[in-house]
Order: C-alpha cells, then sequence, then structure tokens
C-alpha cells in the first residue's frame, strides 16, 4: 500500500522493457546465457549457505537476486566472483566451464562487482583507484594520464559525472557507487553484479541508478542485481531468481503481472503477516528530550543539527532516514559517547548531556546497538560473559571484590531460557551462534536491566523472519513496560509496525515528525530531503 | 686557530652525520614498504645483525666486498621471510613475531659467529670499503669531505632514497602496495593479491635490512661484533613513523638521529662537560617527543597490523 | 568432583601447545648442535644438571626464576589489554634506583625504611607506565614505541647515576653505587644457597594475579582488551584503563627490581635488567597470559639461562644457543594456529561428510 510511489515510477519504465525485450527476441535465435552455475554448494563452518542452487543470467538482461538477508545471495555471488571456492558444482560463462579461483580470474572473464560496502580506497583519487585494477600499458609504470582521459570519455558517455583527480573520501556516497560501477565498465566487463545498490542510496539517488543501468543493458552488458527489496526488482528486473536459506525457490520472469505477493510468497516461504500485541499502551510523562542539539562528527563536519524531539514513557518514537543522516551520532550522545556542540538533552528532569557512559546506564538508558558483531558483543567471548557486560558490577553477579562465577552462570541460564537463546550452552562462544541468537543475548542484556530510556539502532538488520517478528515483539513488551523507544531504522516496514510517532532525520536534520497515518510517500519525500512547499522558505 | 678548529669539528660532524646516518636511513627505507603495505616488523634488528655477519663472513672468506654484500641482502631477504610467513600465512600478533625474530637473528648471528671463526683473542678483521673521490671533488675545502669523502655504500643509500620514492609513487607496485596496507578487501576484490604483496614489502624490507647491517660491518668497522646493531633497527622504525612513511623525508629524519648521535660523540672528544649518558639517549627522547607529535596527527595505514584474511566473513 | 577433572583437562589444553613449541624448539636446536659438531643430548643434559642438578643450582635456578615471572606477570596484564608493554627492561631498573635511593640514603629505621623503598618502587614504576598510558590513550602514541625507547632512556639514566650522583665514593671508582645495608637485605630461605624471601613475595603475588583476573577490574581491564568499542558502551573508560593497565603493567617489573636489589645484588650497576624484559615477554605468551602458566613458563626459561651457562662452561656451545631455543619457541607457540586451523577444517569436513 505505502510503496504506491515507487510501484507508479515502475509502471512508467514498463512500457520501455516490453517493446525493447520484444525487439531483441524477435533478432535472436538461440543464445547462450552469460552465466550459468550449476548446482553450487557452499559450507560455513558446517552450516550450508548455498545448497545445490542454479542461477543463469541472460545477455543484455537485468536479473534480480532475491531474498532476505542471510538468504545466500552474497555468498552466491561472491562465488561468481572468485570470492569464495564453491565447495562442489559448476559454472559457465557464454557456455565455457571455468574455474573462478581469484577476482583477477572473474575480471579477465569480464565479470564487474559493485560491493554492498565500496572497494574504494579512500585515500586515494578515483583514477588511482581505477588504475589498481588494471594493467598498467606501461608496465610497470603508471600509465595515469591515458587511463584519466578515458575516465572523462566513459564518464561523459553514460552519464557517470565523476572528477577523476578526487579523492575518493570527497565523493558523496551516490558517486563512490557511480565509481564502482566506472570501475567495472572500464575494464570491459559484460557481466555486471550489483550488491545491494540501494540500501545506500536515496529514493532520488535510486532512481538516477536505474536509469544508468539501463542504459548499460541497452548497450548489451548483463547485469545482476542482488536485493531483498520487492519493489526495486518489480522496478528494473526483467528476470529474477529467489534464494531461502540458501536455496533457491523459484526463476520467473518479471511482467507487469507479476505480483509482491507471488515474489513474497517464494521468499519467505509464506505471506508475511505480523501481528503485534501491545500497540496500545497508555503512554505516560516526558521521558527525554532534545531540544536544538547539534553535534559534529569525528572529521569536525556538522553531523546534527537544531535537532529536537521528544519521548514519553510507553511511546515508540520512529527515527527514519536513510544511513548516515546523523542516527549513528544521536545514538551515542543518547549513551554518553559524544560531546555535542550546542543545545540540550534531558532525561525526566536531569541533564544528559554531563552524564559519562556508565552513569548513562546507571539510569537505565540501554542500547541495542546498529552493529552488533562489532559495539555489541565480544564475539570471542561465551555467552555468559556477554549477558554480563551492563551489570557485571552490580550486586547480583558482584561480590566484594570478584565476580561471581555461579552467579554468572545463573543468570545466563535464566535468559537463555527466558529468550529463548539457542545455544549449546552457556558456555559457547558468541561467534558460533547465528546472528538472531547473537541479536538475543543483547536483548536479553538489555532489555533486563529494565530500562527507562530503549535505543534500538535498526535491531533487526540482517535478521530472519522469525527472529524479525520475535525482536519486534520484544520491543512492544518494552513498551507496554513503559519505557520510551527510539527506533532508529531504515526499514520503512519496522518504522511503520511499531512507531507511534515517525521522525525523519535527512542530512543531519529533523525534517518533520508525522504520525503514521501521513503515509509513505510523505515520508520519503522526507527521507530524500524535500520539505513541503510552505516550508522551503523556513530553510535556512 | 680556534676559528680553524671550529671547521674541522663541524666538517668531522657533518661527514660523520651522513656515515653514522646511513644503517639507520637503510633498513628505515624498507620498512616504508613494509610498513605501507600493513606490517610492522620490529624484526629489523635481528635482520640487521644477521645481514652485518653474512656481510661481513661473505667478504672475509671471498675476498670480495660486493659477494659480503650481496650475501648480506639475500640473508636478510631469507631472514624476513620467518616474519612473513608469521605476521601473513599465519597471522600472528606482529610484536610479538617481531620479537621472536629479534630474538632468533640476535642469537643465531652469534652463535655462528663463533661456531665459523671460534674463540679469538683479535677479532677478524677485513678493509672495508674505501671512499670515493669522485674525481678529485674530494679535495674540494668544507664541500668535499662533508659530501665527497664516503664509500660507495653511502652513495647507494642515497640513490636508494630516490628509488624508493619513485616506486612507490610512480609505479604500478607502489600503487597496489598503499592500497593494500590501507584497505585489502578492496585491493583483494580488484585482484591484487594481497599477501602476495606483503610477503615482497616485507622481503624488500628484509634485503634493505641486510643490507643497512653489512653496512656496519664491511662498510664502516672493518669487522663483526654481537652488539654492533645496538638498537638502530628499532630506531629505523620510528624514523619511519617520524617521516609519515615518505623517503624523503626518512633521509632527513635519519640525519637528525644520526646527528645527535655523532654530536655526543664529538662533543665527548672535545672535552665538553656534557655527562656523555645524556647525549646517548637524547635520539631516544627524541624519537619519543617526534612520536608523540605526529601520532595525534597522522593517519597510520588503515590496516596497520592487522592481519588479512579473505574468508573472515 | 566433575569440575576438577573439567578443570584440569581445559588446563591440559592449554599447556598442551606450550609443550609441544617447547619439545620442537629443543629438537631444532638440537639440530643446529648436532650440525655444529656439538653432541646435543650431552649439551641438553648439561644444560639441565647446571639448573636442577643440585639443591644449590636449583636454588640458583629459582632465584632467577623470581624477576621472570614477576616481569611477566606485569607484562601479561598489559598484554591482556592488547597494549604491547615491551619496557620490562627499564621499568625494573627504575624499580631498582628507587629500591637502592631508598634503601642507601633515607636515615630511617629499617622497619620504616624496607617497606618505604618497596614503596618507592611501585610508585617509580608506575609513573613510568602510567606515562605510557597517558601517552597512548591521549596522545595515541604507540606503546610498542615509547615502552622501547624508555628501555634505552633508563639504561643511560642508570649508567649516569652509577658513574656521577650515586657512584660509591669508596668503590675505587668502579661504576656502581653502595651496598645496601647488610640488615636490609632479604635473608636466605636455605642457607648456604642465594635462594631469599623474594620467593614468597613473588608467590604471593602469583596469588593475587590469579585473584585479580576475576576482578572487576581485572574484567574491565580484558574487556578493554577485547574491544574499545564495546567495552566503551559498557560504561568503560578506556583511556582510564588503559592508562591503569599500563601503570599495573609496569609495578610489577619494578617490584622485581626491588626484590633483586634486596635479594642479591644489593646495589646499582650499569645495564642490571640484562635481558630479563625480552625474556618476560616471551614467557608471557608462553604461559598463555595465564598466572599458572607463566609459572611454569618461568621456570623454565630459568633454568634455560642458568642451565646454559654451565652448558657453555663445560660443553663449549655458546650460550646464545639459549636465546636461539627462546626465539624458536616463541615462533612454534605461534604456528600452532597452524595446527589448530587445520584441526578445525578436519573437523568441518566431517561434518558436511
Amino acid at each position: 500500500m505505502y510503496l504506491l510511489w515507487i510501484e507508479l515510477s515502475r509502471v512508467g519504465t514498463m512500457f520501455n522493457f516490453m517493446t525493447e525485450k520484444a525487439i531483441k527476441e524477435a533478432g535472436k535465435v538461440i543464445e547462450k546465457p552469460l552465466v550459468q552455475m550449476i548446482q553450487i554448494k557452499k559450507t560455513f563452518s558446517g552450516i550450508p549457505a548455498n545448497d545445490c542452487v542454479d542461477f543463469t543470467l541472460k545477455e543484455g538482461s537485468v536479473h534480480g537476486l532475491l531474498g532476505e538477508n542471510g538468504a545466500g545471495k552474497t555468498t552466491l555471488m561472491n562465488i561468481l566472483f572468485g570470492l569464495y571456492e564453491p565447495d562442489s558444482g559448476k559454472v559457465l560463462i557464454k557456455g565455457e566451464p571455468v574455474k573462478i579461483h581469484s577476482p583477477l580470474d572473474a575480471m579477465n572473464l569480464k565479470i564487474g562487482m559493485v560491493h554492498q560496502h565500496f572497494m574504494l580506497v579512500k585515500t586515494l583519487t578515483v583514477t588511482e583507484n581505477i588504475m589498481l585494477g588494471i594493467k598498467s600499458t606501461r608496465t610497470p609504470f603508471l600509465d595515469t594520464r591515458m587511463i584519466r582521459n578515458r575516465i572523462i570519455e566513459l564518464s561523459g558517455k553514460y552519464g557517470l559525472d565523476i572528477d577523476p583527480d578526487a579523492k575518493i573520501w570527497q565523493l558523496s556516497v551516490g558517486q563512490q557507487q557511480r565509481v564502482e560501477i566506472l570501475t567495472a565498465i572500464f575494464k570491459g566487463a559484460d557481466i555486471l553484479i550489483l550488491d545491494e545498490p540501494t540500501a545506500v542510496l536515496t529514493p532520488g539517488e535510486s532512481e538516477d541508478l536505474f536509469s544508468i543501468l539501463r542504459e548499460l543493458r541497452n548497450s548489451g552488458i548483463g547485469i545482476i542485481l542482488i536485493s531483498h527489496k520487492l519493489e526495486e526488482i518489480l522496478a528494473i528486473a526483467d528476470e529474477v531468481t529467489i534464494l531461502r536459506n540458501g536455496v533457491k525457490t523459484g526463476e520467473t520472469l518479471v511482467t507487469p503481472s507479476t505480483t509482491k505477493q507471488e515474489l513474497t510468497r517464494m521468499m519467505v516461504g509464506r505471506d508475511v503477516l505480523f501481528n503485534f500485541t501491545g500497540k496500545d499502551v497508555n503512554i505516560g510523562k516526558e521521558c527525554l528530550s532534545l531540544d536544538h542539539l547539534c553535534a559534529i562528527d569525528d572529521r569536525g563536519v556538522q553531523v546534527l543539527q537544531d535537532v529536537s524531539f521528544s519521548i514519553k514513557d510507553g511511546e515508540i518514537l520512529g527515527l527514519a532516514g536513510v544511513d548516515g543522516n546523523g542516527q549513528k551520532e544521536l545514538c551515542q550522545i543518547l549513551t554518553g559517547l559524544r560531546k555535542t556542540t550546542g543545545g540540550t538533552i534531558h532525561l525526566y528532569d536531569q541533564d544528559l548531556l554531563t552524564m559519562t557512559p556508565k552513569q548513562c546506564i546507571d539510569n537505565k538508558i540501554f542500547h541495542i546497538p546498529e552493529d552488533r558483531q562489532k559495539s555489541g558483543l565480544i564475539m570471542d567471548w561465551d555467552v555468559q560473559k556477554n549477558l554480563i557486560l551492563k551489570n557485571y558490577d552490580s550486586k547480583s553477579i558482584s561480590g566484594r571484590f570478584c565476580l561471581s562465577e555461579q552467579r554468572i552462570g545463573e543468570q545466563a541460564d535464566t535468559m537463555i531460557q527466558e529468550y529463548n537463546i539457542k545455544t549449546p550452552g552457556r558456555e559457547e562462544v558468541v561467534k558460533k551462534l547465528s546472528g538472531g541468537n547473537q541479536q538475543k543475548i543483547i536483548l536479553a542484556r538489555e532489555m533486563e536491566g529494565d530500562p527507562e530510556l530503549l535505543i534500538a539502532s535498526h535491531p533487526t538488520r540482517g535478521l530472519d523472519i522469525g527472529a524479525m517478528e520475535y525482536v519486534r515483539q520484544r520491543i512492544l513488551d518494552q513498551k507496554a513496560n513503559g519505557a520510551a523507544i527510539l527506533l532508529v531504522s531504515a526499514d520503512l516496514e519496522e518504522i511503520f509496525q511499531l512507531s507511534d510517532r515517525i521522525a525523519v532525520i535527512y542530512n543531519g536534520r529533523i525534517m518533520g515528525i508525522v504520525s503514521p497515518d501521513a503515509g509513505i510517500s510523505k515520508i520519503g519525500m522526507l527521507m530524500a530531503g524535500i520539505m513541503e512547499t510552505e516550508n522551503v522558505g523556513v530553510d535556512a | 686557530m680556534s676559528n680553524n678548529l671550529y671547521i674541522d669539528f663541524m666538517i668531522s660532524l657533518l661527514a660523520g652525520t651522513i656515515r653514522i646516518s646511513i644503517p639507520i636511513l637503510l633498513p628505515a627505507l624498507g620498512q616504508i614498504y613494509t610498513q605501507r603495505s600493513g606490517i610492522l616488523n620490529l624484526g629489523v634488528e635481528g635482520i640487521m645483525i644477521i645481514g652485518a655477519l653474512s656481510g661481513f663472513v661473505g667478504a672475509f672468506f671471498t675476498g670480495s666486498l660486493w659477494f659480503g654484500v650481496f650475501s648480506a641482502v639475500v640473508a636478510g631477504l631469507l631472514f624476513s621471510l620467518i616474519m612473513g610467513f608469521l605476521s601473513i600465512t599465519i597471522k600472528a600478533n606482529q610484536v610479538i613475531a617481531g620479537t621472536a625474530l629479534t630474538i632468533l637473528g640476535t642469537s643465531l648471528a652469534s652463535f655462528l659467529y663463533r661456531v665459523i671463526f671460534g674463540i679469538r683473542k683479535l677479532p677478524p678483521i677485513i678493509d672495508s670499503f674505501p671512499s670515493l673521490n669522485f674525481l678529485g671533488l674530494s679535495k674540494i675545502p668544507v664541500i668535499g669531505p662533508i659530501f665527497f669523502n664516503h664509500n660507495i655504500l653511502v652513495y647507494l643509500a642515497l640513490f636508494l632514497v630516490f628509488f624508493t620514492w619513485f616506486v612507490l609513487e610512480k609505479t604500478t607496485f607502489g600503487l597496489k602496495v598503499k592500497a593494500v596496507g590501507e584497505f585489502p578487501r578492496a585491493a583483494d576484490s580488484k585482484g591484487i593479491r594481497v599477501g602476495l604483496i606483503r610477503y615482497i614489502c616485507v622481503a624488500i624490507g628484509g634485503m634493505y635490512a641486510g643490507l643497512g647491517g653489512a653496512f656496519m660491518s664491511i662498510g664502516y668497522m672493518d669487522t663483526y661484533m654481537d652488539h654492533m646493531i645496538a638498537g638502530r633497527g628499532f630506531i629505523a622504525v620510528s624514523v619511519v613513523i617520524f617521516s609519515r612513511w615518505d623517503p624523503k623525508r626518512a633521509l632527513f629524519a635519519a640525519l637528525l638521529f644520526g646527528g645527535a648521535n655523532v654530536l655526543q660523540m664529538r662533543l665527548q672528544s672535545i672535552g665538553v662537560n656534557i655527562p656523555n649518558q645524556f647525549l646517548l639517549a637524547l635520539p631516544y627522547v627524541l624519537t619519543i617527543l617526534v612520536l608523540v607529535g605526529v601520532s595525534k596527527k597522522v593517519a597510520f595505514p588503515s590496516a596497520f597490523t592487522i592481519p588479512y584474511s579473505r574468508n573472515s566473513k | 568432583m566433575n569440575i576438577i577433572i573439567k578443570r584440569s583437562k581445559t588446563m591440559a589444553k592449554q599447556i598442551w601447545p606450550s609443550v609441544l613449541a617447547i619439545f620442537f624448539a629443543l629438537l631444532l636446536s638440537g639440530f643446529l648442535l648436532f650440525a655444529t659438531g656439538h653432541n646435543p643430548l650431552r649439551a641438553y643434559a648439561r644444560l639441565f644438571d647446571g639448573a636442577f642438578g643440585n639443591l644449590n643450582r636449583f636454588a640458583e635456578t629459582l632465584v632467577k626464576t623470581i624477576p621472570i615471572l614477576i616481569i611477566a606477570l606485569g607484562t601479561s596484564v598489559a598484554f591482556k589489554c592488547k597494549l604491547w608493554n615491551i619496557g620490562g627492561n627499564g621499568q625494573y631498573t627504575v624499580g631498582a634506583i628507587a629500591a637502592v635511593a631508598v634503601a642507601v640514603y633515607v636515615p630511617l629505621p629499617y622497619f620504616i625504611r624496607i617497606p618505604l623503598s618497596l614503596v618507592a618502587s611501585i610508585v617509580a614504576g608506575m609513573i613510568i607506565g602510567g606515562g605510557v598510558g597517558l601517552l597512548r590513550a591521549k596522545m595515541n602514541a604507540n606503546e610498542v614505541i615509547t615502552t622501547l625507547m624508555f628501555n634505552y632512556i633508563i639504561m643511560y639514566f642508570l649508567s649516569w647515576l652509577v658513574n656521577g650522583p650515586m657512584m660509591d665514593p669508596e668503590g675505587f671508582g668502579f661504576p656502581q653505587t653502595q651496598l645496601i645495608p647488610d640488615q636490609m637485605k632479604l635473608q636466605s630461605i636455605i642457607p648456604g644457597t642465594r635462594l631469599h624471601f623474594g620467593l614468597f613475595l613473588a608467590l604471593i603475588i602469583v596469588v593475587v594475579a590469579f585473584i585479580f583476573w576475576k576482578t572487576r577490574t581485572g574484567f574491565r581491564i580484558s574487556l578493554v582488551g577485547e574491544s574499545h568499542e564495546v567495552a566503551q558502551a559498557s560504561g568503560v573508560s578506556v583511556q582510564k584503563h588503559i592508562v591503569l593497565t599500563m601503570m599495573i603493567s609496569a609495578a610489577l617489573p619494578a617490584i622485581a627490581g626491588w626484590i633483586d636489589v634486596f635479594g642479591i645484588h644489593g646495589r646499582l650497576q650499569e645495564n642490571l635488567p640484562g635481558e630479563l624484559g625480552t625474556i618476560a615477554i616471551v614467557v608471557a605468551l608462553l604461559g598463555g597470559l595465564n598466572p599458572i602458566g607463566i609459572v611454569f613458563a618461568s621456570l623454565f626459561f630459568s633454568a634455560l639461562v642458568v642451565g646454559g651457562s654451565t652448558m657453555q662452561r663445560f660443553e663449549g656451545v655458546p650460550y646464545s644457543l639459549v636465546g636461539i631455543i627462546q626465539g624458536l619457541v616463541i615462533v612454534f607457540v605461534i604456528c600452532r594456529v597452524v595446527y589448530e586451523e587445520f584441526k578445525e577444517k578436519r573437523r568441518v569436513k566431517q561434518l558436511v561428510h
């Protein structure tokens, strides 16, 4: 329903697709597919990431590779790109069986890949980055001038608009992505893999990307688009292959009659019908209030500007926005980890800005961090030790001098049961658990402290549907307990399901705070930084 | 008269500075490659002493100084491969691996020296590289003795400053080294073999360090002694950080550190009454100051001391 | 009962790689001995005999174990926090300097002077360690380089002291200080040997270290060592704990310096610590950063050092062989990773098939 605005743009482009396809199919009889992957198997420490997967890419088409996070999409493409070697299975490029042992092999076969995290060296220039992957004509010396000219030429041809002398760190995310695409084309790639390309883009930038992709497809390049967003697949793909839990669950042509329901069923194995309880809770007095908060990031760039909002007990405020618009810094400030440059924050009557991280915890501010493996857990420690990170010095764990091993164990056993953490035991090392169970450890730790304010940053990112549902329900349980909750997420579905009010952040500013009834198109506009016309004059 | 003495003093000070900074400069240039590629090699000290011994043994038994240089470079390369193996293949902690290499190198050199030469009253001696005269350029007053009265290894080292800069800035290899140290995964995705580049950089570092060691035994001292490297390997490591991985600045830094050392010796020899321990400690104090000064500003190569593993998800 | 069995099983698992590493190091060094015309078995036998052959030699081995053990415990505290304190030598030296300074120059009754000198040593160590910690925490100055540089600086400082202000006026110009008063020296445990009461102090420190890792502070330090980010998020001040860790880590070598002055040296001389600091790094690693493991590792290394000089005297094997064995032991301890990866691969393979 709320994805209607993207739907609309799709219908517009679909006409073009149809005619082009028709022309192509009439002109060619039988063509060998660009890529054929047959019965691919890959296991990581005993857990299959790809289990007998087949995949085919035709020339001049966009092939969507659809699936939930962790379904094995990226693994499959990393195999095609030579980053992983499959345990078994065959890969054919243009009909020829090949062994791809390294990205170099892949590139020699004219396969290019744009990773989700850009593979660009930030301290080098665009030209230098592109030279990295190319054999110099003047080996062993660099042929900077020639490469630079060619970049300008290609950049003009496909409308990429790239300055060859800019250092990567000076470029915006969208520009960096175009550098990645340029790198691939530069080497004459006719197979282009894009891993979740829109995850970091605003809707507007996504549209630009799509038109570049169409341009490329029309010049005969086969494109593989890894995604978990249905609307994206429907908007641009000609065909789609669907993975679930490492297994291929479907392959279909994308036609105007293809529906989201159809794809969803193949993706998750059932219709997703979240039904949460506990949304109707009495909202209490004001817990957290921010007033004209300003902050700079590590590079000294302004990341938060005049941010004001408040959250009441028992209320969930959704903070929607594309990643990197100041959400991370805001969470750091609220947990005492970052200094501000202006404004005030109050937790009830207390000044939060004077609190150390420790005092924040003592005042029952808890945080489900964005990157659970990096800032939430010690991956090399066992479950029980990870569970005491926030309360190791409380009476329940620690005696006069020493931590009590017995009490650590007892707490772990209770939490493992209560939060349904699937682990061989409390002494299992956390890195051996699944993402969902890792997240449950964090939930248990943060929620058992009875939070007054709970900050949940992308709490379901990378989880399977079951775990996702569980986490969302737990968040609503906290709401029912009267906690004030700040839900930071880029997943609009999640924001809409849980939030009482939605604040949209863009470029460090709150673009507006609206009720979920305002609808997706309004939020989408705000996320892209577009204020309503009457507000334009105010925007200083 | 005092004026003449002053000039002589300055000449010997400056000429000495150049000479004494070479065994710091050579390993430092090598470590620029190594550290740029993301590896801190604290085993330089051990590699240098191995180089000093191999250089001396090579020259002693063949009578050819150049064969001595050759064997020092090869020995440095081979010995540094242990560091490569531990820090790249095994992904061990680089401080530990480097310490192991230093202990091993120091002991092995001492052991082998005793095995090869036995116990003697007088140490074996060779004639080290003679000073070049450059068509009489060394006869130019003041300038001559300072700049044109050194042996060939000194000029080789100065050439290597330019050479190192050229390799890092103007060749495809240099670009790859920088990428590997900064963002190995990106380099890998572009088809650059991270492990190989790092191995090569460690090996180049070993060759330079071996040459630096040989300079001590067959370019400076005429003989081998167990403690002749005396922390120069460690100074080289800090010179690299001080120079922010730039060969030209490394030359400057090496001269600075060498200069402090020579000044202390010269002042002592003319009887200036400063406790010599303070002058001896000065380079080390300077190193700390410099380190503190640059550490806040310098962005280390992002992947510094971090092993790279492709399959870690 | 079960717990005891389980504990000893995990213990054995931890010890096994170190034992293997020692075995391979001895084996390879044995080849080197053989190739250079020595009889490795006889050399090792002599080495063992030199270290444990009779009560006197064993006592000597224990005397040497004391400083190695304590410095290694200090080093291990820093290593646990992923701080690479390689400044054991310098920290040992400042401890010794402070000890002698108080013992010789402070005219207070002995029962006050002795504890006062110990406090002075600890404070001296903490100042050095705290300085390094501050430079690291505030300025991001790599502690590997700073501790290393301090080793040299302190070495020259000691050299200046024994040649200048603290030189024994009746010492005929030898670079050494006066002896500390006899009444202050640590008494011998076994008459006729040099083994002194410092051994008990060392054992107390082992027990304290063992308990330390179960305290809140110990927990915080190991948390900071695992991840700065998680530690910060858990309300632990990373900077404060880096400084604290370095202070503890440097105080222990300083105590070792105090013990050696009061137990054996009795005075300051140039280059007092020799290669204790480097040995301690190796011992900390070999002992798996575990206090009990470090006890055994330090005993082994002290035996090498003591037995090594006997071996040189009677078998003509250069003493530097000891360094070769030490170096190889670290290399092999590091290499066990390869073995473990191999085991893991095999395990995974079995799972697949």
